[in-house]
């Protein structure tokens, strides 16, 4: 059995436990690093923006940013949703880490509008939208997407706000618009209640949001814009991957959280790397089963139009890229997760999943640089393959630049919200208690909703 | 003064205990309170019923499901105005295709249900008016167990608390258990 961490299950209720942020400074050299990644990427973008608006090829290295961070930071909520839904307290210090990353979600907006200005006339290609051309794809597409930054922000604020709000003397003395924000929060029955609800209903719609936008930019980033590519497999592969790399990078912050941060680190351990693991586990074979429905499909219908397309993201042109992902986000992975032993070790699994978030980069380049990159994506088949499109040095600066800024940005958010969920971690504590049985121990764990 | 003994006051007690907190709503239903009367204040949420309160009501779900009716409406109004706006037929077909018209409601429909719920939790959570009485010693563990009573009532509201044992009992003009000044 993997125990909880003793802190978690010693917390005070009297006087409350109540988390702190993050406390960062730029004489930390990880830090100033991290300062400087950020603002290489924004110069990085502002350069692209001036010199490269419109220009749809050069938006190809960007687009891979935008969907490696729609498929790490946009998919961490889900954990929290997820295990609340399920009432899983080993996730109690997780969920605010990972709700945290609807914060530097939110860069994924400012890369879409430019993307999207960037796209060809949808007459004579492939698109999702049919005849329909009130506002799509830019409308479409970008109101999607702030439906779900609106939820990720929206979920994150209301379960931090009993921890940010204080004395109800310190809420009263708010201005009006002020104590709005903070629910004008006295703890009541009530308001706890409302909190777990609208929890609930917020995360149902963040789910429903995330897949969504998915199918939406894959389609209009990735499908429509090379032709001879049709699938309807790929958005759900690139929703599932997602959710892969999702919990790889909430492993790797929890890693990061132990090492770094003495509050938040002794409530993280091995509890949580053997109940993410599991789950992680599943989505490195469903990494391998979509991608196999996918291949298989087309390699069994022997379309030229689709086997061409295939080829370029698969067999011929980004085959490096495909080798890559293939090793680091399946292969590696599944050989190494198997084994308890790396499974249920923290330090162990945080490596694997840096692993799989390297893979989920070339993943995206394989997918989305070759549509961007295209010339000519109008019509149903592509008359000859197409070269690789291979970053150019202010392309590799944007990649490392505004991953940089996206780490910079949570790093920032974590240091100004309690990075862990003080009244779940409380109530967590309250519930679930370690008593003998026979000749062993159990934890007793309360679930009363 | 007919008026004056219908008004609701509210007093407001302060716990150590949990058990102390149960004891109390448990002597106020005791003393012919109704659970509309008594609000239990806590810094951590307890398990609904811990203390023997009823089951509290809130229309929460009610407000994604209006929210996505309203959100469905300008959805539908958005592919009509497509399809008025540009009455182009190409090759017999319509201009707004099924598959396109169900990601329009759906995009529509989840913005009203997102919108709708933030909405509902601001309404839900008593805003702007919030609870009456209050003191910080709440948020620093302790419980309190509010109740309205009526004039006429309020003496029986006061012993039924202050025989699960405060630590401090409130009313609008201050202690009713320390001298003025004190805490």
């Amino acid at each position: 059995m993997i125990a909880p961490e003793a802190a978690g299950l010693k917390l005070s209720l009297r006087p409350p436990y109540r988390p702190q942020a993050l406390s960062i400074s730029l004489n930390h050299a990880g830090i100033a690093l991290l300062a400087a990644l950020g603002v290489l990427g924004i110069v990085v973008y502002v350069i692209k923006l001036i010199t490269a608006w419109g220009d749809r090829a050069e938006w190809a290295y960007p687009t891979v940013v935008l969907m490696f961070i729609l498929s790490t930071a946009t998919a961490a909520p889900l954990i929290a949703y997820a295990s609340r839904m399920a009432k899983g307290y080993w996730a109690l210090p997780l969920r605010r880490v990972a709700a945290l990353y609807a914060v530097p979600s939110l860069l994924s907006f400012v890369l879409l509008i430019p993307i999207m200005a960037s796209l060809p006339p949808l007459d004579g290609r492939s698109t999702l939208w049919f005849e329909f051309r009130a506002g799509a794809p830019f409308l479409t597409d970008a109101l999607a997407l702030a439906i779900l930054l609106l939820t990720g922000m929206a979920l994150l604020w209301f379960s931090a706000v009993p921890d940010l709000a204080g004395p109800p003397s310190r809420v009263r003395a708010m201005g009006r618009w002020q104590r709005l924000l903070y629910l004008n929060w006295a703890g009541t029955a009530r308001q706890w209640k409302v909190l777990r609800a609208a929890n609930l209903a917020l995360g149902a719609f963040y789910l429903m949001g995330y897949a969504f936008v998915h199918m939406l930019l894959t389609t209009d980033l990735g499908q429509s814009l090379l032709p001879g590519w049709r699938s309807g497999i790929f958005p759900v592969y690139s929703a599932v991957t997602g959710i892969q790399a999702g919990i790889a990078i909430t492993l790797l912050t929890a890693a990061l959280m132990r090492r770094f941060s003495p509050e938040a680190g002794r409530f993280i351990g091995d509890e949580q790397a053997a109940a993410l693991g599991k789950i992680l586990v599943a989505a490195t074979l469903m990494w391998f089963y979509f991608f196999w429905s996918d291949f298989l499909l087309i390699w069994y219908a022997r379309l030229p139009s689709e086997v061409a397309a295939m080829q370029v993201t698969v067999a011929i042109t980004y085959i490096l890229p495909f080798a890559l992902t293939g090793v680091l986000m399946f292969a590696l992975p599944l050989a190494l997760l198997i084994f308890n032993r790396v499974r249920q070790s923290l330090s162990l699994i945080s490596g694997v999943s840096a692993m799989i978030v390297v893979g989920l980069l070339f993943d995206r380049i394989r997918f989305f640089v070759a549509p961007m990159a295209n010339p000519s994506p109008f019509g149903h088949a592509m008359t000859e393959l197409p070269a690789p499109y291979w970053p150019n040095a202010l392309d590799v600066l944007f990649v490392i630049g505004f991953i940089g800024l996206m780490i910079a940005v949570f790093v920032y958010a974590a240091s100004r919200i309690p990075v862990l969920n003080g009244w779940e971690m409380r109530q967590g504590a309250m519930l679930r208690k370690e008593r003998t049985f026979m000749k062993t121990h159990v934890y007793v764990i309360g679930k009363p909703d | 003064m007919a008026m004056q003994s219908q008004a609701k006051r509210e007093l407001l007690a302060l716990y150590e205990e949990p058990d102390q907190a149960a004891d109390a709503v448990e002597r106020l239903h005791g003393a012919g309170f109704e659970d509309n009367d008594i609000e239990i204040l806590s810094s951590t949420p307890y398990p609904e019923g811990a203390f023997g309160e009823g089951h509290t009501k809130h229309r929460l779900f009610a407000f994604p499901f209006a929210g996505a009716a309203c959100g469905m409406a300008v959805g539908i109004a958005w592919i009509v105005g497509a399809q008025v706006s540009l009455p182009i037929i190409t090759g017999g077909k319509p201009v707004v295709a099924v598959p396109a018209i169900i990601q329009i409601l759906y995009e529509g429909t989840l913005l009203g249900a997102v919108l709708f719920t933030v909405l509902g939790v601001l309404f839900e959570s008593r805003l702007p008016d919030g609870v009456g009485l209050y003191d910080d010693r709440i948020s620093e563990g302790y419980i309190g167990i509010s109740v309205m009573a009526r004039e006429r009532r309020l003496p029986d509201a006061q012993i039924a608390l202050e025989e699960a044992s405060p630590i401090d009992l409130l009313s609008k003009e201050g202690s009713l258990m320390h001298a003025p000044g004190t805490t």
